[in-house]
Order: C-alpha cells, then structure tokens, then sequence
C-alpha cells in the first residue's frame, strides 16, 4: 500500500515565453509520504506547484493523480479530486472570520443548492451545522478556536499560516502542498510545524508535498526530497542520499 | 394624510423600485463582479411588458388585471435570466474594469436596437401602457413584497454555501478556486440573479411610468445605480436598499431646495438639472471617505463579536 505512486509527473515542462521554469521535470509521489521540494529562489518550486494545482497548464508533459491525466484541469476541479494547497504569499479571505475562512473550504463538502439552502430545512440546516462545527474543530487543532470570529487579517504573521493550514484540511484532501509553511518562524517554531506536519501525515492519512527554504527542517521531516535548479530535477532520493550529492551541494546547499 | 400620498405616493414608489434596483447591481458585486448591465434589463423587461400591454393583453377592462402584470413580471424575469446566461459567460471572463466596460457596451448595444426596432416603437417608444392601479401609491402591492421577498432571499443567500462562495470569490477568486469553488458558474450566477431582478422591476416599471423608450436603459441609469451602492453600502444588501431609497429621492429633495425662494437662479438650476454632476461628485467623495458605503456590515458583526467574546468568555 505505501508504494502506491499517488501523484506523478512526466517530462513536465513550462514556459514563459524565453524562460523555461519547469524544465523536463519527472517524479512520483508516493502515497502517505512527507515530500519535500527544495531549491534555490528562482528554481522553478512554485511554479510546479500551480501546475499541479491547475492555476496554470503545462506546456508539455503529463501530470497523474491516482493514474488519472489532470495537466488540463482547472484550480476548483484540483481541489475537488482531494489535491490541497496553502500559499507562499498567503492568500487568506482577509475580510472575513478566520472560521469564515475556513468554513468556505467546506464548500465541497456541502451538498445544498441555492433552493433548498435559502429556504433553510434540513439536510441544508444540518450540513450547516456541521460545517460550523467541523470547522471549530479544524480550528481548535491549530490552535485558534479561541479567535473564531476575528478577521483573519489581523491575526499574526504565522496565525495566518497556521490558518491557512486549517482551511486546506477544510477540504478533506489527499495531497496536501504546504509553500514555505515555516517562512518568517523562529528555530523552534520550526520544530513545533515539523511535528505538526507529521502528526497531520499520520492523523488524516495524508500525502504532504512541502517547499522549504530551511535545509535542516526538510532533511528531518521529508521521507524523499527533489531538488529543482533553474527549473530541471538535480536530484532525487533519501534526505541522505541528496544530502552528498555533489550537484545539490554545489547549486544550493553551498549557499544555506 | 390623504394629501401626503397624493404628493408623494409616486416618490415612495419610485424608492421601492430605486432600492430594488439597488440590490440588482449588488447581486453581482457580491462576487466581486462590477457590472453596469443592470438598466439594460431593467429597459428589456419594461418593453417587454409595454409590448406585451399594449399588442397582446390588450384588454378593454378599466384597469390592467394584476395577473397578466405579474405573467409580463414573470416572462421579463426569464428572459432576463436567459440573456443573463448568455451574455454573462463570455463578459465575466472579463476582470474589474474591463467587464465594466463590457456591460456598458451590452446596455448600449441594447439601446441602440430599441432605438431602431419597429416593434419597441423607434425613439418614440411605446405610449399608453395600461395601468393595474388607480393610484401610483397602489404600486406598493406588488412593488413592496418584491423588496421584502428580494431582502429575504439575499439575506438567507449570504448565510449559505452559495453566498460563502460569491465571498470568497469577491475577496481573493484564486484562493477561491483553490478551494473548490468554480469562480465562473458562480460569477455567472451572481450575475443572472441581478438580471432578473432588474428586468422584473423594467416591467414594474413600465406601467408605473406609462410610457416606455430607449431612455430607461442607458450609461447614465448605470452611474446612478452604481451610486446606490457605492455610497449606500456595497459590502451589505442593506447599503443597496438605503442607497437605493435615498438617491431616488435626492433629485426631489434637490428640485424642493430649488424651489424655496431666495436661491440665485444659477444654483436653483444646477440643483434642479444638475443631478448627474451632484451624483458624480458623491460617487468621488464616497469612495474616498466611505470605502464600503454609509453601511457597513460591521455595524451588525461588533454586536455580534461582542455576544460571541461573552460565550467564549463564560465557557472559559
């Protein structure tokens, strides 16, 4: 069961116009593991994220979830197969509750329609409900239930990305895309998120693909690690194993 | 009192319907989605009811039977909503201005085609629209629980997953997609709910106003009601009913300054006919001064935030 390749990437490759930000690159993801992307800035981790989230499609190359061809979907049809992600810039509902936040990723998981929710009878009232508490509960586990109603702009830098971790479970997904959660967190932040993320892995079944900046945190956290320069794969393999790789050392680790 | 409603009775209408207006540009706004497409419904449903009046139900009857009004309400309704459909998927590909730019163009095309139909009566228009009341204060029968209905719906719109999703599309469509929302099917939606609602109220409309013409669907009628909701409240329904019912009865209130002697003519007459400047310059002020309208939603959340700190605060 654990080999079981649940998202792959064949020969994907993006460009813009002169600039080849994703170049040739292949990899699988297997099922249940902690995947770490890493790379210097400019090497291409958050562009292949939005191609495996759809925000952009690939200029050549396939990208498979569960054996299905999903290089051509759209974002909302990503995320309805169980693929979830939080931002690099974080992109919260800033106007809005943090439990409004993350009661909207429950979108998926509601099944009312404009009719029968407007009039407000059940299942619409229940499903309601639920998600309300649902979202609580999601809340709670980061530990923000006691703000629930405050605007998620005003909460603190690593609140937001604490928030937007709570809101991508929202979706119940199956892969989760973590950019840079630990950006902007002190040492031992750093360790607090790398538990956290493992405790998500074990406690929700999840496949976690992450994209640090901090070298030590993804060596310890990461089963596999996939090393992007100026867009191609360098390496591939064991946090060990990448760890000595000459070509890793010389492109990024070098320069930590 | 009898001479209140004999004075008024047409204004308090002309409000009704203004607030209506209102809440069928803030439909689409609720998606973030500016669309001055509204007077081009709101023209379409009134021909369609005035042609509908004066060609097909014609009646020898004294007054027009409110059923056949609410059938024109409800056929304006449908084809409103179907050209909502099909105008809407091409446009709201269209972000921010550009879309704007894409619905003034639609009341526009829609214009000039009334101006040159046969069948929408050319520039003349159309005359002699029966009407279904003695009085126009009679006009709050249908025009009233329209409003009431229309409120009600939006109200329970916002609470639920549809509502959430036209949010989170308003607030950040990206993250919104993200999230499993599809931002063009609601968008669309969003859309069509207000041209609907704006081609009913046209129908309303032409029998309240008697005649009909190419001059209830134009860019100015966009700028107005674009006005309700800017500065009545554009982040809350009840902005647009407020903005609504004022700017209706602005150029009155404006015309009764005017009237009160001792004014120098120049400035009698700029508030008589100056309405669009008046209105442009509060457009610029409003936004200004009251991003989100004189009516903002946290007026209601702070009693509301403060009710959920006590239960929190109790359960500690």
């Amino acid at each position: 069961m654990t080999n079981d390749i649940i998202l792959e990437a064949k020969a994907l490759t993006r460009r813009f116009g002169g600039l080849v930000a994703v170049n040739n690159v292949s990899f699988p993801v297997k099922k249940h593991e902690i995947f770490g992307l890493i790379g210097p800035n400019g090497a291409g981790k958050t562009t292949l994220f939005n191609l495996i989230t759809g925000l952009i499609p690939p200029s050549s190359g396939q990208l498979t979830f569960d054996h299905q061809e999903i290089s051509q979907l759209r974002p909302h049809q990503i995320a309805a197969l169980g693929i979830a992600r939080t931002f690099q810039n974080i992109r919260l509902f800033g106007e809005l509750s943090a439990l409004e936040n993350v009661i909207i990723a429950r979108h998926l998981h509601i099944h009312s329609n404009i009719f029968t929710g407007v009039i407000g009878v059940p299942p619409a009232s229940t499903e309601e409900r639920k998600s309300q508490q649902k979202a609580l509960e999601l809340l709670e586990l980061v530990g923000l239930q006691q703000r629930a109603e405050e605007k998620a702009k005003n909460f603190a830098y690593g609140d937001q990305r604490r928030l937007e971790i709570a809101r991508a479970l929202a979706l119940e997904p199956q892969i989760l895309l973590l950019d840079e959660p630990a950006a902007g967190m002190n040492p031992s932040e750093k360790q607090k998120l790398s538990e956290f993320i493992r405790n998500l892995r074990d406690r929700f079944d999840l496949t976690i693909i992450l994209i640090e900046h901090h070298v030590p945190l993804v060596m310890g956290l990461c089963d596999r690690i996939a090393v992007l320069d100026f867009g191609q794969l360098i390496a591939l393999g064991e946090p060990a194993v990448v760890k000595n790789n000459p070509a890793v050392i010389e492109a990024y680790l070098g320069n930590d | 009192m009898a001479d209140f409603i004999g004075t008024y009775g047409a204004l308090i209408v002309s409000m009704v319907l203004g607030a209506l207006l209102g809440l069928s540009l803030y439909l689409p706004l609720m998606a973030g989605q500016l669309s001055l497409a509204s007077p081009g419904f709101y023209a379409l449903g009134g021909y369609i009811a005035a042609i509908l009046s004066t060609t097909v139900f014609t009646s020898s009857d004294n007054l027009f039977p409110i059923p056949l009004l609410l059938l024109e309400m409800l056929i304006a309704g449908i084809v409103s909503g179907l050209l909502g459909v099909a105008v809407g998927i091409p446009a709201l590909r269209l972000r921010g201005i550009y879309l704007a730019i894409a619905t003034i163009a639609f009341v526009e095309v829609l214009r000039v085609l009334s101006l040159n139909l046969e069948i929408t009566g050319g520039a003349v228009g159309i005359f002699g629209i029966p009407q279904p009341f003695q009085t126009p204060i009679e006009y709050l029968w249908i025009a009233l629980p329209l409003l009431i209905i229309s409120m009600v719906l939006i109200y329970r719109l916002e609470r639920i997953r549809v509502g959430r999703a036209l949010t989170a599309i308003r607030e950040d469509e990206l993250a919104a997609s993200a999230m499993g929302i599809n931002p063009t099917y609601y968008k669309v939606l969003a859309f069509t709910l207000g041209a609907i609602l704006a081609g009913v109220v046209g129908a309303i409309s032409a029998h309240f106003l008697n005649t009909w013409n190419a001059r209830q669907g134009t860019f100015d009628a966009s700028i107005i009601y674009l006005t309700f909701v800017l500065i009545g409240g554009s982040r809350t329904f009840l902005g647009a009913v407020v903005g609504g019912m004022l700017f209706t009865a602005l150029p009155e209130v404006l015309r009764s300054i005017a009237d009160t002697g001792g004014l120098p003519t120049w400035l009698a007459q700029f508030l008589r006919d100056g309405r669009l400047i008046i209105f442009g310059l509060l457009i610029v002020l409003g936004t200004i001064f009251f991003p989100q309208g004189l009516v903002t939603p946290d007026i209601f959340k702070r009693r509301k935030f403060n009710q959920t700190k006590d239960i929190i605060q109790q359960t500690k």
